[in-house]
């Protein structure tokens, strides 16, 4: 349905994105996932017609929409990281305004508004302005703007940030029944890699500006299969601890942890007795050891050396 | 566009405080002014060798309204004119008279003018022989009440030559002044959603760029008309101004104003990267515009070609020269051509300047 294909944007010299290609299907669920500065905001940018690619093109249904911006402007709902309301006006007024200038039809726009609210939870508080709502009340005013003219897609660039946990699962919950329920294809970015695994049948993960790996979840997990991931509680953690550790010829990389560190080491290998030698030399105990099963933070860890925090 | 235009409008009356803010501004600002502009008396320290002298020409000259004369050393009034706390100073003989200043001014040629005209007179009259000087002066002052001959000077369209009224020049100055600003604080609005993410859904949604442009221009004009025209009508009815009669002329050049501010806001907003950068600049540049353009000054005082030349970039010299025509001759509307040629033609070229910039800066 939609796809790019060798999308490359240069700032100043500088490739915000380089060379991706992505593909989603009509009512898939992908996820972009990456660090802050990964290029995904830029990405989608390019694919909601917003900016320019520096060469490269977008398609939908196979038809450039570099050069015929409104055909995906049409069918396009985009969430933006931004809170891009009027603080001034209402909810209500908000979404009339959106609803009015995509054109929604008089007689269904009311219709619409109470539709959307109701999806994002906040009918009740409609008559009351932007600026007395939490962040998270926000961002749900801020997606619900962007479904009053029912999008076939639906981009969201980070719509959870900064927000607090009821309104994060509620978001989640309304991306997911507008995927699941409602057919509506989704393109989500963030750098939660636990969202991105909650609602997302594939995931696309970005680095540097570049797609560094993708495909199902359970493909990218296949990613480590040769590898072992060890967490550890330590009583203390010092530079010196995870750099020995880290000379260790099974080890791939070691990570700290807020209260240990984690270790990925080769499959198979066995590092505990050098591990708790070189551990108590420096006069540190292990409180707790446990094999952990990977996830894709630990895939995207193994992929490009850095958190997605980072 | 009136989707814009009227959410543009609803935040206004939400919040209102800026613009009511504004429009008491001008309002105080005109009073203060007015107030002040009309206890203005420019004092002339006058001395001479002679104390006899003094006592004889102190009174006569003290006979008008614009100068007062007040009698002290030389050592005084030269003292005065170097540390700038007056201009000018009169040295009086028997029958001559010398004018001291510190710099060439305007008002030195009115002084001038005066003394000259006082020292004529009784030259002419001691010229008479008579030793009863007084009677001679108030008999000549009783005669041309009556002349044989009179000179009457008319307006070109009849009846007389209104005085210049600098009252109702700061009332237009000061009241075009605060609407620039809140006309560019409406169009800086354009910044902030460019910054905020709201401009980025509206390119998004089917509203074309003209839609976008038009609903944020046509809700800042608005605005800044209809404080305008609250001020001079408040001006006109409640405080006793006369604005003349021709007040369709004055809410015309009121629209052209508008108009063409508007259209240099953008162009302020084109070269401002943030809302914040825009607030800073323009709030810095605009108090100077009327400054150059003389609006706090009577006409005739500001004559540097380059500041003349500056002024007449801005659409605040023409509207306010305009609107005292209308007001105090009531000029035709084709006198109105130039001036409205004027305004129209900065409103196009800052307008096409200005939105040419934000568009390149968005791509």
């Amino acid at each position: 349905m939609l796809e790019t294909i060798k999308l490359t944007k240069s700032f100043k010299g500088k490739k915000a994105v380089d060379d991706v290609d992505l593909y989603i299907d009509e009512g898939e669920s992908i996820g972009l996932l990456g660090p802050n500065g990964a290029g995904k905001s830029t990405t989608i940018s390019i694919i909601s017609t917003l900016i320019k690619p520096s060469s490269g093109d977008v398609k939908l249904q196979g038809k450039s929409t570099i050069k015929n911006p409104a055909a995906i402007r049409e069918v396009l709902g985009v969430v933006p990281q931004e809170i891009a309301l009027y603080e001034e006006l209402s909810a209500y007024e908000n979404l009339k305004f959106f609803g009015e200038i995509y054109k929604v039809k008089r007689n269904t726009l009311e219709t619409r508004i109470q539709e959307t609210l109701e999806m994002v939870g906040l009918k009740e508080r409609q008559k009351d302005l932007v600026k007395t709502f939490s962040g998270g009340m926000k961002r749900r005013v801020n997606i619900a703007a962007a479904l009053l003219h029912k999008p076939k897609i639906m981009i969201l660039d980070e719509p959870t940030v900064g927000i607090d946990p009821q309104s994060r699962n509620h978001i989640l919950e309304t991306v997911r029944k507008l995927n699941q329920e409602e057919g509506t294809t989704v393109l989500y970015t963030s750098h939660y890699m636990e969202e991105v695994e909650q609602l997302c049948r594939r995931v696309y993960i970005m680095d540097h500006g570049k797609v560094v790996a993708s495909g199902s979840k359970e493909e990218l997990l296949n990613i480590l299969s040769s590898e072992d991931t060890l967490q550890i509680q330590l009583s203390g953690t010092t530079e010196t601890v995870i750099k020995k550790i880290n000379s260790f010829n099974a080890v791939r990389h070691v990570d700290k942890t807020s209260d240990g560190i984690r270790i990925i080491t080769k499959k198979g290998s066995n590092i505990l007795s050098e591990l708790v030698h070189t551990v108590e030399s420096e006069g540190i105990q292990i409180t707790n050891y446990q094999m952990v099963t990977p996830s894709l933070e630990d895939v995207f860890l193994h992929l490009t050396g850095r958190t997605l925090r980072d | 566009m009136f989707a814009v235009f009227k959410s543009q409008l609803r935040k206004d009356i939400r919040s209102p405080w800026a613009i009511i803010l504004l429009l008491t501004g001008s309002i105080v600002l005109s009073l203060i002014a007015s107030g002040t502009n009309q206890t203005t008396q420019t004092t002339v320290p006058v001395f001479s060798d002679d104390g006899a002298v003094l006592e004889k020409w102190e009174p006569l000259l003290n006979e008008n309204d614009q100068f007062a004369f007040v009698t002290g050393t030389e050592a005084d009034a030269q003292a005065n004119i170097r540390d700038g706390e007056v201009n000018m100073a009169l040295q009086l003989f028997e029958d001559d008279y010398r004018i001291l200043t510190g710099s060439n001014m305007p008002q030195l040629q009115i002084l001038e003018d005066y003394v000259h005209t006082l020292f004529t007179t009784e030259a002419q009259l001691q010229a008479s022989g008579t030793n009863q000087i007084d009677a001679l002066r108030q008999a000549v002052q009783e005669y041309l009440e009556s002349p044989p001959y009179q000179l009457q000077i008319e307006a070109v369209g009849g009846g007389e030559i209104p005085e210049y009224n600098m009252e109702l020049q700061l009332l237009f100055g000061f009241t075009l002044f605060m609407a620039m600003f809140t006309i560019g604080f409406k169009v800086n609005e354009i910044s902030a959603e460019r910054t905020n993410g709201i401009w980025d859904r509206m390119i998004l949604s089917p509203l074309t760029k003209m839609s976008m442009y038009l609903g944020h221009l046509l809700s800042s004009f608005f605005v800044g008309f209809l404080q305008i025209i609250i001020v001079l009508l408040i001006f006109q009815y409640f405080m006793d101004y006369d604005l003349g009669n021709s007040f369709g002329k004055i809410v015309f050049i009121t629209a052209l104003f508008t108009l063409s501010m508007v259209s240099v806001a953008m162009l302020f907003t084109g070269f401002m990267k943030t809302p914040e950068q825009f607030q800073i600049i323009y709030s810095s540049t605009i108090p100077i515009i009327p400054v150059l353009s003389g609006v706090y000054m009577p006409p005739g005082m500001l004559s540097n070609p380059i500041l003349l030349f500056i002024a007449d970039l801005f659409p605040l010299v023409h509207a306010v020269d305009s609107l005292m025509d209308i007001a105090l001759y009531d000029i035709s509307w084709s006198d109105l051509a130039l001036p409205s040629a004027l305004m129209l033609l900065i409103g196009v070229i800052s307008m096409g300047i200005g939105v040419n910039l934000v568009e390149r800066r968005n791509s």
